[in-house]
């Protein structure tokens, strides 16, 4: 436990990283490509979604599940997420482990085998352009997609914020592009980024499980030999701080608002005081024993959840709530209140061990999880070296008092969004 | 004190079953290589259980949401709260309340036997005050107002409402508002005592621990308590829903539905046999490799938000099918019209076997997670099923199997539609 993945280059900006155990059950791979959030977003977006239904051996999505069913209900995902001011495609496979096949054959080799089909030899027209047929429906799946963000106002009001506060950045354009450019999608411009992606996308694959990693490592390296890569350089900008912050009320007919207060770090970049930050957000909103739990809520009975997430590839802090529409004002100041609390070094060594010891709990769990474990390394695709989970923890327990304060100090508000309701909302039984 | 292992050949996996000298069922299900353990201290009081038992052996009705108020209530004690507690070893706790069964668990990777000993103590010493009570209202409050603007919950339930008349499943787990105004801290006594009972209640433990850690912890803080396992009313249904068609806008982008067909039982609770058949089935009619997913997508009728599962407990049983449609109508005439013709055609030996391989595929997925694992074996405790049962019922069935339960399910005499529309 604990031991260092096997990294190996499989070409210029790929590279895998191979977890190899056999405590679990199951194998798990994952492609995860990175490309700056720029140029044609949304056919970037709808990629990992075309590839993952459909290829040149199995064109038919239905045929292609029925493999996925017959390799034991292996599980393909796909989805596209923004890292700082990257664009993020992944492509994640999972079966069981080859020791539980009934009739001996090798599971893993099948599913490495697929995946690289789907990602390096999709299902082409004629033209050698992804079928018109496949890109309108994945151009209706992905706008569906992101419309329905509007279904959750707890992602809705997050989305909303940083849409305002990063009105003028990168980071506040949709992971999926405009509405307008997924609707105008042709299968020449997909064609296009899937190119473009394999040339210069910065590449992780990921794999944990019991399967040896030089299969398909040598098999990587066939598929990229002849493309001539060109790795992306992906830089995000930090703003230090906001002069004045800005106030932003929305309403829609909900039952209860949601409130989500935007911070700036003030940091340069993603590893400024990464650990002493990290240490800081959890001791003003991550667990149960964080400021905005045991006083926003416990105390003052405010909400039902109120809790702060770090985004230090952005260098912001989130705060979100669901609370009473009316209890907006009431609300924000008991949040800033805490944070001035952290600021003012008001807490205890015994509050900073709370935070380390569920940090470091967490941090351990990783590695029971194939799915986590995956997502620990992919989340490090722009490190130059990658940080086991106990490193990590490390990194978390040299962190003192005067480091959370000095980095609780560098945290300005940029902007307060509230979503309200309007009070419109009915129930109609025919 | 009896003790029983449970193993599994194929999985290469065993449980411990303690009868503890109190009373209460303990499993242990240690996973070497793991560095977290999960805990999971149930009772059987979910908000189905809308009914205490009285001391003359009548019934008197109890607020609905009482059971999840309760849960929340319990972390709370004269001195430091659990959470205050539990921060001192790093565990992070949780609870949880669903239909049929009250949770209090955490997961750790150090200190387990400390945080073990915090979970059997403060499930054991409640501690309620009209102060506290009336200070929860506001939380529980507005965690049911999140939910109530929660488009998928809110089509679940009122589809619930609309299949059942009677059965309690039809009420909101957290209640009301108004349901939850009436709770006072002597009812909470009183609840408390009629099923936080060792014999009414299973401690399932799994991951990195042992059965000696935990019954070291078990024997200081366990003292043997008289008490049977709380019995459950069963009632029975009318075939026929409460309405067939029910309705309600929310702020949403497009219009929410949920089908469900209510079975017509006379048992309250399902076999493995009818469990598994019935996933078996509803994965072959709706499944991604079946035609009707295929042809639901291409008729730009679903998104990938469809989704279906066979949603059973103790005195209900409906396999459902939902997700986001333009036109909720359509959905449901083609969902019908397919499984109409199954009906006629049955199942072939062909999907049969490919759906089989997968949910045998999944269910060994499962064994890697700790925290389902502890779940599930108090879950199947309560249902009075072992924990390995699906796995080994899995290879049991029969192609015939399958194709007599589709005869006795999915009557179209019990199906009601529930939609979300956007306001």
């Amino acid at each position: 436990m604990g031991a260092k993945p096997f990294v190996s280059t499989i070409a210029p900006g790929v590279r895998l990283c191979a977890s190899q155990t056999d405590r679990f059950k199951t194998g798990c791979i994952s492609f995860t490509m990175a490309l700056p959030l720029e140029g044609d977003i949304a056919a970037n977006a709808v990629l990992p979604y075309i590839l993952y239904r459909s290829c040149r051996k199995y064109p038919d999505f239905s045929c292609l599940n029925g493999v996925l069913a017959d390799l034991y209900g292996a599980t393909l995902s796909a989805g596209v997420s923004k890292l700082g001011e990257a664009q993020v495609l992944s492509v994640e496979l999972t079966s069981i482990d080859d020791r539980f096949a009934l009739e001996g054959e090798s599971i893993s080799q099948s599913c490495a085998e697929l995946l690289l089909d789907l990602i390096f030899d999709p299902d082409l027209d004629e033209d050698s352009r992804f079928r018109e047929e496949a890109v309108q429906r994945e151009k209706r799946l992905l706008i569906e997609r992101m419309e329905s963000e509007l279904n959750d106002k707890r992602v809705f009001a997050l989305r909303r914020c940083v849409e305002v506060m990063c009105a003028d950045e990168k980071y506040g354009l949709s992971r999926y592009g405009t509405h307008e450019d997924i609707k105008t999608l042709t299968g020449e411009r997909v064609l296009n980024a899937w190119q473009n992606m394999l040339k210069t996308a910065v590449i992780q694959i990921d794999m944990a499980g019991s399967g040896a990693s030089e299969n398909i490592a040598d098999a990587l390296r066939k598929q990229f030999l002849p493309i001539e890569r060109n790795p992306a350089v992906i830089e995000t900008v930090f703003i230090k701080t906001t002069k004045e912050p800005r106030n932003v009320e929305e309403k829609l007919p909900v039952k209860q608002g949601k409130l989500v207060l935007g911070f700036r770090t003030g940091t340069l970049d993603a590893s400024d005081n990464a650990s002493a930050f990290k240490v800081m957000t959890d001791i003003f909103g991550g667990g149960t024993y964080s400021k905005l739990f045991a006083n926003v809520r416990e105390k003052m009975s405010l909400c039902y959840y109120c809790s702060a997430r770090l985004t230090r590839h952005k260098g912001v802090i989130f705060v979100q709530s669901g609370i009473e529409s009316e209890q907006a004002l009431p609300a924000t100041d008991a949040i800033l209140d805490q944070l001035d609390a952290v600021k003012a070094g008001k807490f205890e060594e015994e509050d900073i061990k709370a935070s380390k010891m569920s940090m470091t709990d967490h941090l351990r769990s990783i590695e029971d999880s194939p799915e986590d474990l995956i997502a620990w390394y992919a989340s490090q695709i722009f490190e130059s070296e990658l940080k086991t989970p106990e490193r990590e923890s490390q990194l978390i327990n040299a962190v003192t008092k005067d480091e959370v304060t000095a980095a609780a100090n560098r945290v300005t508000l940029d902007t307060i969004y509230m979503l309200s309701g309007t009070g419109e909302a009915q129930t109609d039984e025919v | 004190m009896k003790f029983r292992e449970i193993r599994n050949v194929a999985l290469n996996e065993s449980y411990h079953e303690i009868i503890h000298a109190s009373g209460l069922t303990i499993l242990v299900m240690p996973k070497v290589g793991y560095s977290s353990a999960y805990a999971v201290f149930a009772a059987k009081y979910g908000s189905i259980d809308t009914r205490i038992a009285l001391a003359d052996g009548g019934f008197a009705d109890i607020p609905e949401g009482t059971a999840h108020f309760l849960e929340h209530k319990l972390f709370e004690s004269e001195e430091l709260d659990a959470f205050e507690r539990f921060a001192k070893t790093g565990a992070s706790a949780n609870a949880y309340t669903s239909f049929d069964r009250t949770g209090y668990l955490f997961s750790c990777t150090e200190n387990f036997k400390e945080s073990l000993g915090i979970l059997l103590d403060f499930v054991q010493k409640p501690y309620f005050t009209q102060e506290t009570v009336e200070k929860e209202q506001g939380i529980i409050g507005q965690e049911i107002k999140m939910y109530k603007d929660v488009a998928e919950w809110e089509v679940l339930f009122n589809l619930l409402r609309a299949l059942y008349h009677v059965s309690p499943v039809r009420i909101d787990i957290a209640g009301t508002e108004e349901s939850i105004a009436q709770i006072s801290a002597e009812m909470l006594y009183s609840c408390y005592n009629s099923f936080y009972n060792l014999n009414n209640m299973v401690l399932a433990v799994s991951g990195n621990a042992t059965v000696q850690d935990v019954l070291e912890v078990a024997d200081r803080l366990l003292k043997p308590q008289d008490g049977v396992m709380a019995k459950r009313e069963f009632v029975l249904e009318p075939p026929e829903p409460a309405t067939a068609y029910i309705e309600e806008k929310l702020s949403v982008n497009a219009p929410q539905f949920m089908l469900g067909y209510k079975e017509h039982i006379s048992t309250p609770e399902r076999t493995t046999e009818e469990r598994l058949s019935t996933g078996i089935l509803l994965d072959i009619i709706a499944g991604k490799s079946s035609p009707l997913y295929k042809r639901l997508l291409e008729a730009e009728l679903i998104n990938t938000s469809f989704s279906f599962e066979y949603f059973e407990g103790f005195g209900y049983a409906c396999p459902m099918f939902g997700g986001e449609s333009k036109n909720p109508e359509a959905v449901a005439t083609e969902i019908k019209n397919e499984i109409r013709k199954l009906k006629v055609d049955k199942v072939d030996e062909k999907s049969f076997e490919r759906t089989r391989r997968k949910l045998y595929g999944r269910m060994i997925m499962m064994y890697n997670d700790v925290d389902g694992l502890a779940n599930e074996l108090a879950a199947t405790f309560f249902t009075g099923n072992g924990l390995f049962d699906d796995l080994e019922g899995c290879k049991a069935i029969t192609l015939d199997t399958i194709n007599n339960r589709l005869d006795e399910i999915l009557d179209e005499a019990g199906a009601a539609l529930s939609v979300i529309l956007p306001v």
